[in-house]
């Protein structure tokens, strides 16, 4: 079973001439740990498929589903206790809270969650992402690759099914960045999570297994990609997008 | 709920002192709540200590409503009511006493109360400890008893002469017995033979107090019910402490103490409000990241509404120990003023449970409910906050709404302002107060706009930068600006009120009794207790050489409507010479003159207002001799009964009608050709033979009591000054706020080539925008909430004349732009010195 699913999924901004068709008509299944990438120039969409899928944001028409449940069906609680427990988020400016630990932001799920050994679980998952020294810092006392990391492993900690990426590395240096696309990867293929990341960068989007191309709100071409530093591009330059 | 106490803390001690501004604001609300609340109490128990410790074993005192002497026949009433043991005849009058030399003014006894008892059943009522001498003794004349402390202040010892007042002069007493009892200041206490009182007041036979103990295991309540019955209407059954004039006027204090604790309280709220609008902009994305990992609205809300609890608490404590340190302080600065003038000991500080419930409630209440606002819209936010690149337009733009709300509130507010209770007077300001915080903020664009212009002209570019920045933001601007009007306008109206008060005093002095001397009972100012005068003071007046018109007052006590009035007795020839009313329309001097042709009365406003008086209407008076019907000549105040209800009549009526043939206070002009001199040196030789009288000269009389009464205003500018404090903060917190969140525009402004000082005045230009809008704000609003203060306080009883205080606005505008400047120190600093290359880094 496809761990996400939508199908026909549309979303428009605004009403009468100032409309803007931000999705046009979206199918798109993520398997149970695929890395798909999402690629596409400003305004194509990418971000508000993301936040579809997300449920953070409601379709104007067609359907979503994630881990099997249909976000177009869920109340607001619901949706939200999916999003704790299903998804994963990781941002493009780490969004860590600045007066707790990198524990304690790891952690901030499974609390919300009730969970009850959250504190170890998401020491666990730093240790996973190579942060084991850094449990104790606050976001101030990390670098900006260190903070995404802390990130990835607060995405991680709840076990979801999916982990959602927005520009993940849109705030890093060449070198954090290329660490957390890695990193990335290896969230999907060692520990089986459904990663699905939108990116600028054909260098970053090479990391991933399938590349989503998108335009104007349509899905423009979709690839897999053989693991190769210019395979990216080359797709993006055969779809005609650069 | 553990998560959101653990963000609540983190973020309040990782933003140590944004929490310490807001918490700073709650601690000065509750300050000026729960130290106010110390203090009044603790002024009444005083003065009702004061008044009960003369009471000892008695369980009942039967005084004449109409505070008149009254016939030996009432003292068998009451002693005929079963279930009273004994009742014993008293005379009861407070004397004032000439100063001792070599006394400091603060040691002086002012006054002593002449308690005249009979010899033979008085022990079985009062008790006397003797430490020396005798008790008084059937058969006495001219002896007294007291206390030795009193005897000590006195400069008396057993054996010595006493010298008391009376209205015939001065009356020898040879002290006979000294009591062990302590002396609480201001029940000052001398024993004489109930004959020598009688005397010495020019009682005949009469008496003023009967005294009664019950027999053991007597119903209070059916003995108290059946000695009322027993003496009729006429006779107060009860308490000493009833139908005080202080005490009414310390409940109006307490009154004007619970609204300046309320102004501040509400300024505070405001502070909250707008400190936690900022603080859930500034988390926005932290809360669109919450929201989206699948944090509930409910505990985002909880979240916020925690960290005010805790806030709320912490204020609370630290207002409260504020409080009572205030409380002290106060009591310590008002201690000597309430002991010269209304010979009352101050007591150390006592809160009451009251003030505590208050406090706490109030303090952590109004915390609680000013972030609860904020607590919900941050709820509210969306997850897709997290998403965005950089934080969007916070303020909802409902500013439109709001005024029309606000100005819906201000038109309400007047219902309250004019409904003619002290309750509903404050309660209507503080609606008042809240309508124009809601109407604020539509105002500021346009004023930014004209103040805008004056500050680019200072300094150009840096002051067009600060006033786009503060229309861009209007919702927080707005909110700002209402808690600098909020603490100006309480200062402006506070102020207003003060000053008229002060003007309705000097007026009275002024207008009132315009005599050129005045002969005059030193306590006169309490209305109560004084001794008065037999007709051979104003005769000895008049015939000193040089001096012109005499005219004098007496007072009786009368009711109408079941409703105690006082009854002034005025000469109709000589009382215009040398004094004169404040009419209201069409009343006019002629009404003086009808109240010498039969019953008629010249009313004031409170008693025509109180009885919808008009001229010709009758009124039906019940008077000791009976009821008697006066038709309304006039209506007019002077000063000195402003207070209370007021009628004047003839003397003549007054004698036949209330049998007062005493004066009370004689007023004399100088002639024009006359030596002053020589004229003042006639009448201290005159008035010397008096001592329960002063002589006061206009100027002098005016001057001194202008100086008891400054001595009093400055606890009340003391107050204001501290209301001001939270108008600080709030500019302070905001313009902190506003550095903060805009370090990125700043950095870029450095990058781009602003220097230091350029980003420096930027930040002053906002800041002085700001507390200027929020300074005329704060004075137009305060001006018609005084305004509206003094003219209500007059409808309820307490006419003062409205006059525009114009040291306070212009005090209030010297604050309120330095206090712009002042806030502005600190974040403009900070700005100036902002790593650009961090700043362009930040989010």
């Amino acid at each position: 079973m496809a761990i996400v699913e939508t199908s026909d999924l549309r979303k428009t901004y605004g009403e009468g001439a100032t409309a803007v068709q931000a999705l046009d008509g979206v199918d798109l299944q993520v398997q149970p740990g695929e890395f798909v990438a999402v690629m596409g120039p400003s305004g194509c969409g990418k971000s508000t498929l993301l936040n579809m899928l997300g449920g953070l944001d409601a379709p104007t028409s067609g359907s979503v589903r994630v881990d099997g449940a249909d976000l177009t069906a869920l109340t607001d609680d619901r949706l939200t206790e999916l999003r704790r427990r299903r998804i994963g988020f990781i941002f493009q400016f780490f969004n860590l809270i600045p007066v707790l630990s990198a524990v304690e932001n790891a952690a901030l799920p499974l609390v919300l969650d009730g969970a009850k050994d959250a504190q170890a679980t998401a020491a666990e998952w730093l240790t996973n992402v190579g942060l084991k020294d850094r449990l104790a810092n606050r976001p101030d006392q990390l670098s900006g690759g260190e903070q995404q990391r802390v990130a990835v492993a607060r995405a991680l900690s709840t076990q979801p099914a999916l982990v959602l990426a927005d520009e993940p590395t849109g705030n890093l240096d060449s070198k954090a960045a290329t660490d957390i696309a890695g990193l990335l990867g290896q969230v999907a293929r060692e520990w089986g999570r459904s990663v699905l990341m939108v990116t600028h960068d054909p260098r970053i989007a090479s990391f991933a297994d399938r590349l989503v191309l998108m335009k104007d709100g349509r899905i423009v071409d979709d690839v897999h990609l053989d693991g190769s530093v210019d395979a990216a591009r080359l797709a993006m330059e055969k779809s005609g997008l650069l | 709920m553990t998560v959101s106490l653990k963000l609540a803390w983190r973020y309040m001690s990782g933003r140590g002192l944004r929490s310490a501004l807001t918490t700073l604001a709650v601690v000065f609300g509750v300050m000026l709540i729960f130290g106010l609340n110390g203090v009044t109490p603790s002024l009444v128990e005083a003065f009702t200590k004061g008044l009960l410790s003369t009471a000892g074993k008695i369980d009942l005192s039967v005084t004449s409503a109409y505070n008149q002497p009254f016939t030996p026949d009432i003292l068998e009433k009451v002693a005929r009511v079963p279930g009273v043991a004994v009742a014993t005849p008293e005379v009861q009058k407070s004397v004032p006493l000439p100063p001792l030399d070599g006394v400091a003014t603060s040691q002086q006894v002012q006054s002593v109360n002449v308690i005249g008892v009979d010899p033979g059943t008085v022990a079985l009522v009062r008790e006397f400890p003797l430490s020396a001498g005798r008790p008084l003794a059937v058969g006495d004349a001219s002896v007294v008893v007291l206390a030795s402390d009193l005897a000590a202040r006195l400069k008396v010892a057993l054996g010595d002469s006493l010298v008391l007042p009376s209205s015939v002069g001065s009356t020898r007493f040879t002290v006979v017995g000294l009591m062990s009892s302590a002396t609480l200041p201001g029940a000052e206490q001398v024993f004489v033979p109930l004959a020598e009182s009688q005397q010495l007041f020019a009682l005949g036979a009469r008496l003023t107090v009967v005294e009664a103990s019950l027999r053991a295991g007597a119903d209070r309540a059916a003995v108290e019910a059946d000695v009322r019955a027993a003496v009729g209407a006429d006779y107060t059954v009860g308490g000493l402490s009833t139908n005080s004039s202080l005490l009414a006027s310390l409940q109006v204090s307490t009154f004007a103490f619970d609204m300046f604790g309320i102004f501040a309280l509400a300024t505070a709220g405001f502070i909250i409000l707008n400190s936690f609008r900022t603080v859930v902009a500034e988390r926005r994305r932290d809360i669109g990241m919450l929201r989206a990992i699948g944090t509930p609205r409910r505990t985002i809300t909880a979240m916020f509404l925690i960290e005010s609890v805790l806030q709320g608490v912490v204020g609370t404590a630290l207002g409260i120990l504020a409080g009572w340190g205030m409380a002290a302080g106060l009591m310590a600065l008002l201690g000597p003023v309430f002991e010269s003038v209304v010979h009352i000991k101050v007591p150390p500080v006592t809160f009451p449970a009251s003030a505590w419930v208050l406090s706490i409630v109030l303090g952590i209440g109004v915390t609680v409910l000013a972030a609860l606002v904020p607590a919900r819209a941050a709820g509210r936010v969306t997850p897709m906050e997290a998403m965005r690149p950089q934080l969007g337009e916070v303020y909802a733009r409902t500013v439109g709404r709001r005024a029309w709300i606000g100005l819906g509130l201000m038109v309400v507010s007047l219902f309250g302002l004019t409904a003619g209770t002290s309750l509903s007077v404050g309660l209507g300001a503080v609606v008042f107060l809240i309508g124009a915080a809601m109407a604020a903020p539509a105002a500021i664009n346009p004023i930014a706009d004209a103040f805008g212009h004056l500050l680019e002209a200072t300094f150009a570019r840096e002051g067009a930068i600060a006033r786009s920045n503060l229309q861009r933001n209007p919702g927080r601007s707005g909110i700002t600006v209402t808690a600098v009007m909020l603490g100006l306008a309480s200062i402006v109206a506070l102020l207003g009120v003060v000053q008229a008060i002060f003007a309705g005093f000097a007026g009275y002095i002024d207008r009132s009794l315009s005599a050129d001397y005045m002969v005059i009972p030193q306590s006169i100012v309490l209305g109560q207790g004084n001794v008065a005068a037999g007709p051979r003071l104003a005769a000895d007046v008049r015939h000193v050489a040089g001096i012109g018109p005499v005219s004098t007052l007496r007072l009786a006590q009368g009711r109408v409507n079941g409703a105690d009035v006082q009854f002034l007795g005025i000469d109709p020839a000589t009382y215009p010479q040398v004094a004169a009313f404040e009419w209201n329309t069409p009343s006019s001097d002629a009404a003086i003159g009808q109240l010498a042709g039969g019953r008629w009365l010249i009313a004031n406003g409170i008693f025509a207002s109180q009885h919808n008086l008009t001229i010709g209407e009758q009124v039906r008076v019940d008077t000791p001799n009976g009821q008697r019907t006066y038709v309304v000549a006039g209506i007019g105040n002077d000063y000195l009964n402003a207070k209370l209800a007021t009628v004047y009549v003839s003397q003549a009526n007054l004698a036949s009608d209330f049998g007062v043939t005493a004066d009370l206070l004689v007023m004399a002009d100088r002639l024009p050709s006359a030596d002053p001199e020589a004229v003042l040196a006639a009448m201290r030789k005159v008035v010397a033979e008096y001592p329960a009288f002063k002589l006061y000269e206009s100027a002098q009389w005016r001057s001194e009591q202008l100086g008891i009464f400054d001595q009093t205003m400055v606890i009340f500018y003391g107050l204001v000054a501290a209301l001001a404090i939270p108008s600080l903060l709030a500019l302070l917190n905001t313009l902190a706020v506003s550095v903060l969140g805009r370090r990125r525009e700043i950095g870029m402004l450095r990058a781009v080539g602003a220097t230091r000082r350029q980003v420096r005045r930027m930040v002053l230009a906002e800041s002085l925008l700001l507390s200027i809008i929020g300074t005329v704000f704060g004075v137009l609003v305060g001006l018609w909430l005084g305004y509206a203060l003094v003219t209500s306080m007059s409808a309820v009883g307490w006419p003062m004349p409205y006059i525009f205080p114009w040291g306070g606005v212009m005090a209030t505008v010297v604050v309120g732009i330095g206090f712009g400047a002042l806030a502005a120190f600190i974040p403009a600093r900070s700005a100036a010195r902002l790593n650009v290359v961090e700043a362009l880094h930040q989010e």
